[in-house]
Order: C-alpha cells, then structure tokens, then sequence
C-alpha cells in the first residue's frame, strides 16, 4: 500500500507537505525564536506596539503584524505545533473511546449491543459543530474545551467501523478455537480481534486529521478557542475579518493578514486530504476492477 | 417495508429521549446562579431582589429529575428561555432566523449537486487520465479551504475591490421595503417573498447577497459530491449492460447518459439528502463569515457571550429537525430503493 501511496504523484506531494510542517513544527524555536522578555510562555505571539491597524511586512517581520501587531510570521510558525497537537490529541483520544465502545458493543453483543448502538445514534443525531458548540460553551471557552467538545461528538464513526468489522470476524474459526482453549475475553479482543480489525479504523482516523483541525480552528474563528495572542491559526484569521475591506482606493490593504495564517491551514490540510484521497482510492473495491 | 417504518417510528421517541437528555446534561454542568440568567430580562429585576430570591423563585436549586421534567414540559409548551443575546424568547429567535438559514441551504444545494455530479462524471469518464487528475485536485483543493479563510478571501475581492457580492441578507433599502406594512411576510425566506410581493428590486438584491455564500459552500462540498459520483460511476461502467450497450453500438454520449449515469445516480441522491440535513446544522461558520443572519449566526453570537439559554434552544430544535428528517429521508429511501431496506 505504501508502495502505491508514494508512486501517486498527489500523494507524493501530500507527503512532502506534512514533511514541510513537521519540520517547521519541530524547529519552531529556531525558525521564529521566542524573544527574550516571554521565553517561559513561547505559545504567546509577541507584540510589537500596541495601535489596532496592522502593519504591513517588513524585514523584521516577514509577514507583517496582524490587528494588535501580533507577529504574523511567529503565530503562523508556533501555530503549526498547536495544529498538530491539537489534531493529535483529538482524532488519538476518539480513537481510543471508538475502539473500547466498538469493541466491547460488537464482542458483547444482544441487547447490550442494541443500547450503545442507540446511544451512538443519539450521539450522530446532533450537527458536529452546534455539539461542539454546545460543550465548549457550558465548559466554558478555551483550546483545552475546544478538544474535549471535539472528542465528545468524534469518537462514534470509529466506534461504528470497528463494530462491523468486529461483527465479521466474531464467529471466525482463530476466535472459536481461542475461546475453546479457555482464553479470557479481554485477551481474545487484544490479541486475536483487535489485530484483524482495528487497521481500517487507523486509515480512516489518520485520514480524518486535515477535517480534525479545519474544525478546531473554526471554533477558534467563532471565538470559542484559546485566548487573544495564543498561536493558533484560526484565530489570527478571525483577526482579519475585521480588515477585509482594507482603505479607502486600497481595497486589498491587508491582504497579508488573512493570505499567510490561511495559507498554512489550507496547505495543512491539503496534505492530509491529498494523502487521504489516494488512500481512499486503493482501499475502495468497487475501483479495483 | 411496514415493519421497517415501524421500528424506526418506535426508536423516534427514544432518540429525542436522548437529545433531551444530552441537552440537560450539558445544562447541569452551569451552576444555578448561570442559568438564572435566562429569567433576567433587564437589570430592573434585581432591584429588589438578590440573585438567590431568583434562584429560589424558578426553583433552580430543585433535585435533577424534579427539574428535567419541568425543563420538558417548558420545551413542549414552545417555551425554550429569554436569549440576552438576540434580545427575544428563543422561540422566536428561531422562528425569524430559520428561513434564511432555510434560504440559503436551498440555494447552495442546486450547484453542489450539479457540479459535483458533473465534475465526477469528467472525471469517472476519463479515468486516471490527466482530466481526471486535474478535476480531482481542483476539488481537493476545495475540500481543504476551510469555509473561514476562503470566504474572507471572497469578501474581500467580490465585495473589497468589486463590490459585487456585499455580506448580509438584504442592503439597507431592500430592508426598509421587507420590512414596510405593504410586505407581507409569507414564508420568512427573502427570495420568495419577494417573488410573492412582485418586488424584482428587493428579489435581485436578496439573490446578489446569496451568491458569495452559495459560491463558498459549492467548492467546499464539490469534491464530497466528486468522490462518490466518481465511484459509483466507475463501478456502473464496469457492468455487463454497459458492455452489450456499446455492443451494440449505441454512441458513447448516449451510453453514458442513458445507462451509466442514470444508475451511478442512486448513491449520490442518497448522500445529498444527507447533505441537505448537513448544511442546515453546519451552516454555522459560513453564515458567521457571511454576516448572513440566519440560525448558525444566532447560535454562534449566543455562544461566544455565553448565552446558555439561546446556544441550548437552539441546539434543541437543531436535534429535533435533524432526527425527524433523518427518519424521513431514509423511510423515502426504503421507499424508492428496495435494496436500501436489508441493512
């Protein structure tokens, strides 16, 4: 699979961009070092005055500074670890929660079963967003809230794909014949079930990162997320919304606020989809004929 | 097909059950104090009384299944709270917002559908060719412009330099006509009423204020609707008919037409009833860039001033639509696809 993945050329390209950001990621102290007066707080974009106006590019920073002269080119930098911790942390923790529902729903099966998959019903019945909505809100607003609200209403596709998958595997001869031997429960799903089952339920959740941090940082853009001048890429982009009409005779003024804080999400995102896409393509049967 | 309709109408009840229940939970987590809120209509009300005479008074400090059903029984009376945010009984609020958020899912679905169907079959039709490669990035390319950025970037071009397409429903005339005796308001929904009225300038101003959210929504969902027309047409051209149709020496137009599309069709009209139910509750984000004041908007204004009680009506009624038409469209779907009814 990986073979196909890397002779694709969209891929390729999707791989070489998630390459990009990791790097940029992990050299964030190199690339945009945090100044001397915040070294403990290096999440914090530094100011450089205090006027709203942006100002437009210069040497010292490459990509202007942003309404409150945040550093455009600092936020986009720090902004990519936010992205990847962020996605990280969202789609591993639905993940885990998908994968014991699913698990332990399918495995148990009857009646038990029937409830959870009604509860997950509940769960798919609510617009993802207006849920996160909702839970950021009672929680109260911050990036910490915007996960949790996001692994809330995330983890049931896993759950639901893992179920089937489970259901398939169940009355196979490998699992009879272990649970014949006496082998208890628990270690027949972690070693026999899990390994057979679990593989779609990774692709489909590495795939579901690029979406993950779209969401994140459009609860950001809503004004749900971190607090002013945290490194995070919706944010700096709900900035410019209040620039979008630039000067009088200059109407594309401040472009730079919004081109360089979007452009890192839209290439972000990008790689994961191209990846996605490609992936989706050789696993999708009706296509191998 | 009459017991299928059967046991989905039986979990109806226990699915709002759920709602219900996830919405007072979410409620549970604010503190009295926070939820008094709601009752406060103007600061005149703690004149004479302190906050605790208030909590005391809407019994907010009752045991959790005392006040759920009390919360119930509010809810089915259309009672939903005082939104401080919109300044009106949430009800209300969503009675005036509703069809404009109505209004523009209509709108974005016509060239969602349409294109994306158009642009699946290029690219279905000349398979891993260089048009297929093209048209796929170029809806690639879509899917990963997060409706934020892209439509800023749209405003700022169409509206900033342009002025073509400004934000909002309506310009500031158009308004003072919708809103003069002489309009009458039937559906709620601009565009209709307009047409209703036979006031052309106010239904050309309302259509100029959907196109830039339209055109936004379009390419972010093109590439969805793409991936599964693709697909399913893909798979379509590998059957035996299509074969014996070019057999028998039927031009390809009229092979594709006639026999790969029309069958490749039923995936995709499924997933766009999906699609619709989606966009009503994810408008949120493009109505907020937009400033189109529909129900996201509204939901989204209350939450970021914590308006408790407007972000939970609403999410009530979303959830409420939501689980009644997710079981209409898929009773139709039993209804025209047999083969839909063995899962």
């Amino acid at each position: 699979m990986m073979k196909k993945l890397i002779r694709n050329p969209l891929s390729l390209f999707g791989f070489a961009l998630l390459i990009f950001f990791i790097i940029i990621a992990l050299l964030a102290p190199v690339i945009a070092p945090t100044p001397e007066r915040h070294k403990h707080e290096p999440y914090r974009i530094p100011r450089y005055g205090w006027q709203t106006t942006p100002t437009p590019p210069s040497k010292e920073h490459p990509f202007g500074l942003t309404q409150g002269q945040y550093d455009i080119f600092y936020g986009v930098v720090w902004g990519t670890r936010t992205a990847f911790f962020v996605g990280l942390v969202v789609v591993g923790s639905s993940c885990v929660i998908g994968v014991v529902v699913g698990a332990a729903s399918a495995y148990i099966g009857g009646r038990t079963d029937e409830i959870i998959m009604r509860i997950v019903d509940v769960f798919l019945s609510f617009p993802f967003l207006i849920a996160a909505v909702v839970i950021t809100c009672v929680l109260g607003k911050g990036l910490d809230k915007i996960m949790i609200a996001m692994v809330c209403f995330w983890w049931m596709n896993y759950a639901r794909l893992l179920r089937g998958n489970i259901l398939q595997v169940k009355e196979e001869e490998f699992v009879l014949a272990a649970r014949a031997a006496g082998v208890s429960h628990i270690k027949i799903i972690i070693r026999h079930i899990l390994p057979n089952t679990i593989f779609p339920v990774l692709i489909s959740a590495s795939m579901d990162l690029g979406s993950v941090v779209v969401t994140a940082a459009g609860l950001s853009f809503l004004g749900l997320g971190a607090p002013e001048g945290y490194a995070d890429w919706g944010q700096m982009i709900s900035f410019s919304r209040n620039w979008l009409l630039g000067a009088p005779g200059e109407p594309l003024k401040y472009w730079y606020t919004v081109i360089y804080p979007g452009a890192a999400i839209v290439l972000f995102v990008l790689a994961w989809n191209l990846i996605g896409d490609a992936l989706r393509d050789i696993l999708d049967p009706k296509i191998q004929a | 097909m009459l017991s299928y309709i059967g046991r989905r109408l039986l979990f109806l009840p226990l699915v709002l059950f759920g709602v219900t229940l996830f919405i007072f939970i979410a409620m549970s987590f604010l503190s009295p104090y926070q939820l008094v809120s709601s009752y406060i209509k103007s600061p005149d009300e703690l004149k004479n009384q302190s906050l605790d005479d208030l909590v005391k008074k809407y019994r907010l400090d009752d045991p959790a299944h005392i006040k759920y059903f009390r919360w119930l029984g509010n809810i089915l009376h259309g009672n939903l709270g005082y939104s401080r945010s919109a300044n009106m009984h949430v009800m209300d609020a969503i009675k005036a917002r509703f069809p404009a958020t109505l209004e523009l899912t209509i709108f974005a679905i016509i060239p969602v559908v349409l294109g994306g169907i158009w642009l699946g079959s290029i690219s279905a039709i000349h398979h891993n060719s260089p048009v297929d490669h093209a048209t796929r990035v170029f809806a690639i390319i879509g899917w990963s412009l997060p409706s934020f950025v892209f439509g800023i970037v749209l405003l700022m071009y169409f509206y900033g330099v342009l002025g073509w397409f400004p934000p909002g429903r309506l310009s500031t005339w158009a308004d003072m006509i919708v809103l003069s005796e002489g309009f009458i308001r039937y559906t709620g929904m601009n565009t209709l009423d307009a047409i209703l009225n036979r006031e052309w300038a106010v239904f050309w101003d309302a259509i100029r204020h959907l196109i830039a959210p339209t055109i936004s929504l379009s390419y972010l969902w093109w590439a969805f609707i793409l991936r599964i027309t693709r697909s399913s047409m893909l798979d379509v051209l590998n059957k035996d008919y299509v074969r014996t149709a070019r057999a028998k020496g039927l031009p390809e137009n009229i092979v594709i037409k006639r026999h790969v599309r029309r069958n490749a069709m039923i995936p995709v009209a499924t997933v766009a009833g999906f699609m619709v139910l989606g966009m009503l509750g994810g408008l949120t984000i493009t109505e907020t860039v937009f400033d189109y004041k529909g129900l996201g908007l509204l939901t989204a204004t209350a939450a970021q001033q914590l308006d408790y009680t407007c972000v939970l009506g609403t999410t009530m009624f979303y959830g409420v639509i939501l689980v009644v038409s997710n079981l209409v469209v898929d009773i139709l779907y039993a209804l025209i696809d047999p083969r839909v009814r063995l899962d």
